[in-house]
């Protein structure tokens, strides 16, 4: 199947999701459908030719079928913890013109198609999240959020006019101008991740988005950024590499305090929400360095880890979901000693953890520590090296909040174990009203099927009365398939090693050159 | 560069002014209109007719989004910069970008598409900095965009036919969203201005968008 009728799908699933997002079940049924259906379609997208389309093209690979797979397999594991917990109408709708728009804009050749492509998915994803229910807090989110995304937009294709990724097309810029448009593709970079001092929107977003929205706004489109970015980068630049030395030096030095302050903030907040908001932050040093490096080998390093950062902050963000639902609060400070309660829960944020952190052989270790060497060396890869791990001293900091003394909240909250409703009457069955049992061939057979009718209509009754009873441990199970499927990606699972070393359309210059 | 490239880049960036400096909103998705209708034709060579064509549809489509939503506006805008210090700027990022033809800027399209695509900026990046009135935000951030198209053209060249519908694309979707923004202000506030962001308001606003299940 082509990244065109993938996109038809998902684009399709996200209008009829945000049409019928008003009328509960209907809108849950319909939302989880049209993922489903985007995820199958996702999954048998192939790496035939790419279509031609207006001297351009559009085509997929192994590594886009990967990438659209896990946004939208974690996004449906996202949307069913936060259905356990409430109702976010919006965030079918979200999910599918995210993957639609993250499908076009990686699926395209030509850096500037795929720059507007992203930018035209950032912004419909903002508006499809934030435009209704209306409030002025929403309102101002998405303010910044059109804002940062045209802004972003308009720097990149410029910047992609200035010094194309091709040699082919005869113009050769000036090193000065090389040296301006790496600036702005860092600038680019780091609005999207929210690298610190562009920071403020990532946190702001967490507080106003419906969670099972921010996989995709948070984690899935900034990686799309980061994958556009970083694939044109060393195509572009590296003729220009030897004279960027002070650019470089600045990117590195923002990507290391960022990784840095990134950790320290992510360390002081309270709200689960806002610590994974600044991991986010966090690892945008990291994508920093992948594109200050302007080498190949950290651009294929790079497509490996953006997948991992992904499939782990979407882990996360359900997580926090089921964790919020759970205790009926988002502040460390009053859920100490959580794990005795959610034991499953505490269980998955040490898969996250693992996933995070990784160790020596392990994609997630392999690919960060090769951005790391590619970008940095001597006393800046030590501290890029420690700053790395941020993450992951935060995600400890939440299992030790757990492991200390029980407080109110935790204490009053329902345990993770799964019970049974009240069994129904499933009625009289083959006994007779005289007591006596018919032998007659043809009664017991409609006796039988009366009893199979009987039991289904009991089930029936009992079904919604044990989801509703079974809530906490639905959510722990869910939350347990994502930090399982985060595991999986860190270690390489899918083949998204070899993946990620295909090079991708985003990266190539279109037909006409470009 | 003849004398209709000219004319063509004179009615963008004049189109740009008006988008972003005239008080009646709707005279402002008019300017808008008049504005991403011209731009397509601002290349030389010109585009073929399917992408001309395209560009304009999606350029009308974009600022009937917004005219819709101005229609909805009872109270007249205040243009950050004012009306005639507006048109000033979009003049002189025009002359500007003529004048670099005098310098030998290296690039593959016209200077009119540089004169109208700096126009179009200078008079953008105004509003986009310090209005808090989301339809001026919507019309600047789409002629922003469209004057991003316009250097762009003019460095590199008339562009494929496929970066021209991403464009038209990307133009519609931000208008699109434009629209829903300030119908999602005047829903929630009664109007088109929306206030600094207090701290208090900021945590209180934690989770909204969500209904019991």
């Amino acid at each position: 199947m082509s990244v065109l009728a993938f996109a038809a799908i998902a684009l399709a699933g996200a209008v009829v999701a945000t049409l019928v997002r008003g009328r509960r079940h209907v809108g849950t049924l319909v939302g989880f459908a049209a993922v489903i259906a985007a995820l199958a379609s996702a999954t048998v997208i192939r790496a035939d030719h790419p279509l031609l389309l207006g001297g351009g093209a559009l085509g997929g690979d192994a590594y886009l079928r990967l990438v659209l797979s896990l946004c939208l397999g974690g996004g449906l594991l996202v949307l069913i913890v936060a259905r356990l917990a409430t109702w976010q109408p919006s965030a079918p709708g979200v999910l599918l013109g995210g993957a639609a728009g993250i499908g076009l804009a990686l699926g395209l050749a030509g850096t500037p198609a795929a720059l507007l492509a992203a930018g035209a998915a950032t912004g419909a994803a903002a508006t499809l999240a934030l435009a209704s229910p209306a409030a002025p807090s929403r309102i101002r989110a998405l303010m910044r959020e059109l804002r940062g995304a045209t802004t972003s937009t308009v720097i990149g294709v410029i910047a992609a006019a200035i010094v194309p990724a091709t040699s082919g097309s005869g113009r050769v810029a000036q090193p000065a101008a090389a040296a301006l448009v790496l600036v702005g593709m860092a600038l680019v970079m780091a609005h999207r991740f929210g690298a610190i001092p562009l920071h403020a929107r990532v946190s702001r977003l967490s507080d106003v988005t419906p969670s099972a929205a921010l996989p995709i706004l948070g984690a899935w489109l900034p990686a799309a950024w980061g994958l556009i970015i970083v694939g044109w980068a060393p195509a572009a630049l590296a003729p220009y590499a030897p004279g960027l030395g002070p650019e470089r030096g600045l990117i590195v030095a923002l990507a290391l305090l960022t990784l840095l302050f990134g950790t320290l903030a992510a360390l002081l907040q309270d709200e689960v929400e806002h610590v994974v908001a600044y991991t986010i932050v966090a690892d945008a040093g990291l994508a920093l360095l992948a594109l200050a490096a302007l080498d190949p080998a950290a651009r294929d390093a790079a497509r490996g880890w953006l997948l991992v950062f992904a499939a782990t902050r979407t882990a996360l963000i359900g997580w926090t979901i089921a964790f919020r639902a759970a205790f009926e609060t988002g502040r460390l400070c009053d859920t100490g000693g959580w794990l005795r309660r959610a034991p499953a829960l505490g269980v998955a944020l040490a898969g996250i953890l693992v996933a995070v952190v990784g160790w020596p052989g392990l994609l997630a270790w392999d690919t960060r520590l090769a951005m790391l060497q590619s970008a940095t060396a001597g006393p800046a890869l030590l501290l890029g090296y420690a700053g790395s791990l941020g993450t992951g001293v935060a995600i400890c900091r939440m299992l030790w909040v757990g492991a200390g003394r029980s407080s109110a909240a935790v204490a009053g909250a329902p345990g993770e174990l799964p019970r049974l409703p009240a069994p129904s009457s499933l009625g009289t069955g083959s006994v007779g009203p005289d007591g006596t049992v018919p032998t007659d061939r043809v009664v017991i057979a409609r006796e039988s099927v009366g009893k199979v009718r009987l039991w289904l209509e009991a089930a029936g009754r009992n079904a919604r009365p044990a989801l509703e009873i079974n809530r906490v441990p639905l959510r722990a199970f869910a939350v347990l398939m994502l930090a399982g499927l985060a595991c999986l990606v860190a270690a390489g699972a899918f083949g998204v090693e070899a993946a990620a070393r295909l090079p991708g359309l985003a990266a190539l210059p279109s037909v006409a050159g470009g | 560069m003849t004398p209709l490239l000219v004319a063509a880049g004179v009615l963008a960036a004049f189109g740009a002014a008006v988008a972003t400096g005239a008080r009646d909103p709707r005279i402002a998705s008019l300017g808008l209109a008049g504005m991403l209708v011209t731009t397509p034709f601002v290349a030389d060579p010109l585009p073929q007719p399917l992408s001309l064509a395209f560009g304009a549809a999606a350029g009308i489509l974009a600022a009937f989004f917004l005219f819709s939503a101005a229609r909805r506006l009872a109270e007249p805008l205040e243009p950050p910069l004012g009306a005639l210090a507006t048109i000033a700027s979009a003049a002189a990022g025009f002359v500007v970008g003529l004048g670099a033809s005098a310098v030998s800027v290296p690039r593959g399209g016209p200077d009119a598409a540089l004169a109208a695509g700096l126009a179009a900026v200078a008079v953008a990046v105004g509003p986009i900095a310090v209005t808090r009135d989301v339809f001026r935000l919507g019309t600047a951030l789409i002629v922003l965009l469209d004057g991003a198209l316009l250097l762009m053209e003019a460095l590199t060249g008339t562009p494929d036919p496929l970066v021209g519908i991403a464009a038209g694309v990307a133009l519609v979707v931000l208008a699109a969203a434009a629209g829903a923004l300030v119908r999602g202000a005047v829903s929630a506030t009664g109007a088109t201005a929306i206030q600094d962001d207090p701290l208090a308001a900021r945590a209180a606003a934690s989770r909204s968008g969500t209904a019991p299940r």
